[in-house]
C-alpha cells in the first residue's frame, strides 16, 4: 500500500508537527497518533506507514548504533557518540549491539551513513576488489 | 589491568572515525528492472548503487524521501528490505586497444567467451560532450564504400550522419559495410608504412535487437576480416532496458578513448529507436511524465547529450558517428525521427520503394543530405561526381513526367538514358564495399561515355567487369589516384588507356 498524493502530503505535514526543536518529541508524536486514531483518515494504514517510515528514519538520524564483535565499554560508547555529535550538529545517542559475525573491529550506524571498520567488511571489500 | 583494556577500546574507537564511510539504504520495491530505495542520503545522480549479489543500479531519480534506480543484472535474488550502498563511482567502462576483435555487453563485460579484456583505463559512460573551443570543423574523409555515399552524400571525420529509413530497407547493411570498408582501408593503410596513415577503429553498439541478427553481424564483419578493428557491443532484446539504455553512452566512451588518444574512430548505433522505446520503459516504471508518443519530456535531450559526443578534436582524434534509426511507413516527421534529424549534420534516407524496385542500396538521393562532408571528399571524386546529384533529381523529375507523355524529344530521351545508366551504376550488392580509387575510376568512364554504348541491363555487369580489371592489372594506376585524391592530365591519359583497354575486351566477350 503506496498511499496516494493526499495521503503523502498528510503524512507530511503531520511529520512536521512531530519536531520540536528539529527533534522528534515523544509527546507530539502521541499526540498524531491520537488524532489519526479518532479522525481516521482515509487510506490510515498507508499513511500509517508512510509516518512510521519518516519518524524512524528521523530517529535514527541522532542515533548511533554500534555494532561489535567483542566487549566494549562505556567510554568507547561515549567517544563515539561525542564524534557523531560534531560530525552531524546534532545530539547523537550511541547504543551497542552485539554482532560476532563483524569477526573483530566496530560498525557504526548513524541514519543511512555506515562507518566500518571491522574484519568482515575489509574481507568483504577484499572480496569486491577481486 | 582495566586501564589497558581502556586504552585498547580507545585505539578501536579511533579506528572507527578513520574507517570507510558507506551511505546505505533499503529496497522498497523492485518491478521491471527498476528499484525504488529509501535512505542513501547521499546519493549523487547517475551513481552506481551496489546490490547484494553482485547486481549494480544507477540512481535515476532522487526524490524527497525515494531514490529511482534501474538495476543492471539480475534482478531475480532482490527482495523488499534488502540493503543497499551507495559506491561513490560513476559507471564506467574499460577502454582502450584491447577491446578491439570483442564483443561485450553494455558495462563493457566480454561476452564472446574469448576470456577477460585486459585493460587497464575505465571511462565514465556518461561525459559531457566536448565544448566550442577544442572542436575542429570536419576536414577529413571517411569512406563508406558504397558508392551513392561517397560520391554524392560523402561523410568526414567526426561527423554525425544519420541513416534512416523502414524496415529492412537495409540500415544496418550500410553501416557494416561502411565498417568492414574501414578494415579494407586500414590493412592497406598499415601495409604501406605511411605514417600519415590514420586508421579508423569502428564501434557497433547493437540495442534491443535479435541475437541472430547480432551473431550474423558479427560473422560477417569476421569473414571480411574487419573485426580485429571493431568492438562490438551488445545489448540484445533478451537485455532488460537498463543496459539497452546505457549501452550507446557505454560505446561513446570506447570510441572517446580512441578520439581522447589521437586516434580517429567509428560508431554505429543500431538502432536509437529501439534504444528510445528501452528509455520509454524505464521513465514509464520510474514515473516520470510521459509527452509525446508516451515518450519522457526529455527524450531530446537523451540523444542530443549522446550524438554530441562525436567530434573532431583539434590536435587529438576523431569520432564519427552512424545513428540509425527506423521509420513507420517512411514518416520521418514522428518524434524521435525529427528529433535526431535536428541534431545530426545531415541524413541518409533509405526508401522501401527503391529497394523493391531492386535499386540496393536504396539511398533516396533527393532527401538525403550531408551538411558538413563536402569539405571532406577529395578532389578526384569532386571532379568526376560533382554534378551527379543534380544530374539524378533531373532523372527522376523527368522520369516521373514521361510517364504521361508518349513522344518525348531527342535531348529529354538522352537525359532519360543518362539517368537509368547512373542508376544502374550506383548500385551495388551488399557487404561488397568499394575502394574509392575504384569508384573515381568508374565515375570517371561514366563522365568520359564508357558505358553509354553499354545497354541499361548490362550496366551494372560492365561496372563490375571494369573494376575487375583494374583491381587485377592497372594496380599502380590506382594506387597513384588513392595517393593523389586528384585527377590531372596525366592521370586522365593513364585512365583513358586503361579504359579503352578494358572496353577492347569487355566488347569482344
Ligand atoms: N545492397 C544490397 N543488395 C542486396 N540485398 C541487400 C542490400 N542491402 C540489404 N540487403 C538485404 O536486405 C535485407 C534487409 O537489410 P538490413 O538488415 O540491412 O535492413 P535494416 O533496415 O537494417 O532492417 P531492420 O529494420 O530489420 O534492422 C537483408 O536481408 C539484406 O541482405
Ligand atoms: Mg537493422
Amino acid at each position: 500500500m503506496r498511499g496516494d498524493k493526499k495521503t503523502k502530503l498528510l503524512a507530511k505535514q503531520l511529520f512536521k508537527l512531530s519536531l520540536v526543536n528539529g527533534e522528534v518529541s515523544a509527546a507530539q508524536v502521541a499526540g498524531v497518533l491520537g488524532y489519526i486514531e479518532k479522525i481516521q483518515p482515509r487510506q490510515t494504514l498507508a499513511l500509517l506507514k508512510l509516518y512510521h517510515r519518516a519518524i524512524a528514519a528521523e530517529v535514527a538520524k541522532s542515533r548511533a548504533l554500534i555494532e561489535h564483535a567483542g566487549p566494549i565499554g562505556d567510554s568507547a560508547l561515549k567517544l563515539v557518540e561525542s564524534a557523531m555529535t560534531q560530525k552531524y550538529h546534532r545530539a547523537v545517542t550511541a547504543s551497542a549491539q552485539r554482532n560476532d559475525a563483524l569477526f573483530a573491529g566496530l560498525r557504526v550506524r548513524v541514519g543511512s551513513d555506515v562507518y566500518e571498520s571491522t574484519v568482515a567488511g575489509q574481507l568483504a571489500a577484499l572480496a569486491a576488489s577481486l | 589491568m582495566s586501564t589497558v583494556i581502556e586504552q585498547i577500546e580507545q585505539q578501536i574507537a579511533q579506528l572507527s572515525n578513520k574507517a570507510v564511510k558507506k551511505n546505505t539504504g533499503h529496497i522498497l520495491t523492485v518491478a521491471d528492472g527498476v528499484a525504488k530505495l529509501d535512505g542513501l542520503s547521499d546519493v549523487m545522480y547517475n551513481e552506481m548503487v551496489q546490490f547484494p549479489g553482485g547486481a549494480i543500479g544507477i540512481a535515476l531519480n532522487l526524490e524527497e524521501d525515494e531514490v529511482g534506480c534501474v538495476i543492471l543484472g539480475d534482478v531475480s535474488n532482490l527482495k523488499e528490505g534488502d540493503e543497499v550502498q551507495t559506491t561513490g563511482k560513476l559507471l564506467s567502462v574499460p577502454v582502450g586497444k584491447a577491446l578491439l576483435g570483442r564483443v561485450v555487453d553494455a558495462l563493457g563485460r566480454p561476452v564472446d567467451g574469448k576470456g577477460p579484456i585486459d585493460s587497464k583505463e575505465f571511462y565514465p559512460v556518461e561525459k559531457i560532450a566536448p565544448g566550442i573551443i577544442v572542436r575542429k570543423s570536419v576536414s577529413q574523409p571517411l569512406f563508406t564504400g558504397i558508392m551513392a555515399i561517397d560520391s554524392m552524400i560523402p561523410i568526414g571525420r567526426g561527423q554525425r550522419e544519420l541513416i534512416i529509413g523502414d524496415r529492412g530497407t537495409g540500415k544496418t547493411t550500410i553501416c557494416i559495410d561502411t565498417i568492414i570498408n574501414q578494415g579494407r582501408i586500414n590493412k592497406v593503410g598499415l601495409a604501406s608504412g605511411d605514417k600519415n596513415f590514420r586508421p579508423v577503429y569502428s564501434i557497433y553498439v547493437a540495442i534491443g535487437q535479435k541475437q541472430s541478427n547480432i551473431v550474423r553481424t558479427i560473422s560477417a564483419l569476421e569473414a571480411a576480416g574487419a573485426l580485429e578493428f571493431t568492438v562490438i557491443v551488445a545489448a540484445p532484446a533478451a537485455d532488460n532496458p537498463a543496459n539497452q539504455y546505457i549501452a550507446p553512452y557505454s560505446g561513446a566512451s570506447i570510441g572517446e578513448w580512441f578520439m581522447e588518444n589521437g586516434m580517429d574512430a567509428l560508431i554505429v548505433y543500431d538502432d536509437l529507436s529501439k534504444h528510445a522505446v528501452a528509455y520509454r520503459q524505464i521513465s514509464l516504471i520510474l514515473k516520470r511524465p510521459s509527452g509525446r508518443e508516451a515518450y519522457p519530456g526529455d527524450v531530446f535531450y537523451l540523444h542530443s547529450r549522446l550524438l554530441e559526443r562525436a567530434a573532431r578534436l583539434d590536435g587529438k582524434g576523431s569520432l564519427t558517428a552512424l545513428p540509425i534509426v527506423e521509420t513507420l511507413a517512411g514518416d520521418v516527421s514522428a518524434y524521435i525521427p525529427t528529433n535526431i534529424i535536428s541534431i545530426t549534420d545531415g541524413q541518409i534516407f533509405l526508401e522501401t520503394d527503391l529497394f523493391n524496385q531492386g535499386i540496393r542500396p536504396a539511398v533516396s538521393v533527393g532527401l538525403s543530405v550531408s551538411r558538413v562532408g563536402s569539405s571532406a571528399q577529395i578532389k578526384a571524386t569532386k571532379q568526376v561526381g560533382g554534378k551527379l546529384k543534380g544530374e539524378l533529381a533531373q532523372f527522376r523529375e523527368l522520369a516521373a513526367f514521361a510517364q504521361f507523355g508518349s513522344d518525348l524529344d531527342a535531348k529529354t530521351k538522352a537525359q532519360l538514358d543518362r539517368g537509368s545508366r547512373i542508376v544502374e551504376l550506383f548500385k551495388q550488392p551488399q557487404l561488397n564495399p568499394i575502394a574509392i580509387e575504384l569508384q573515381v575510376s568508374v565515375l570517371w568512364a561514366l563522365q568520359k561515355e564508357y558505358f553509354s554504348s553499354v545497354e541499361v541491363k548490362q550496366v551494372v555487369g560492365a561496372a563490375a567487369s571494369l573494376r575487375d580489371y583494374l583491381a587485377t592489372r592497372k594496380d599502380a594506376l590506382l594506387t597513384k589516384i588513392r595517393t593523389k585524391a586528384a585527377l590531372d592530365a596525366a592521370l586522365d591519359a593513364e585512365l583513358k588507356t586503361a579504359c579503352d583497354e578494358w572496353k577492347g575486351t569487355f566488347a569482344a566477350k
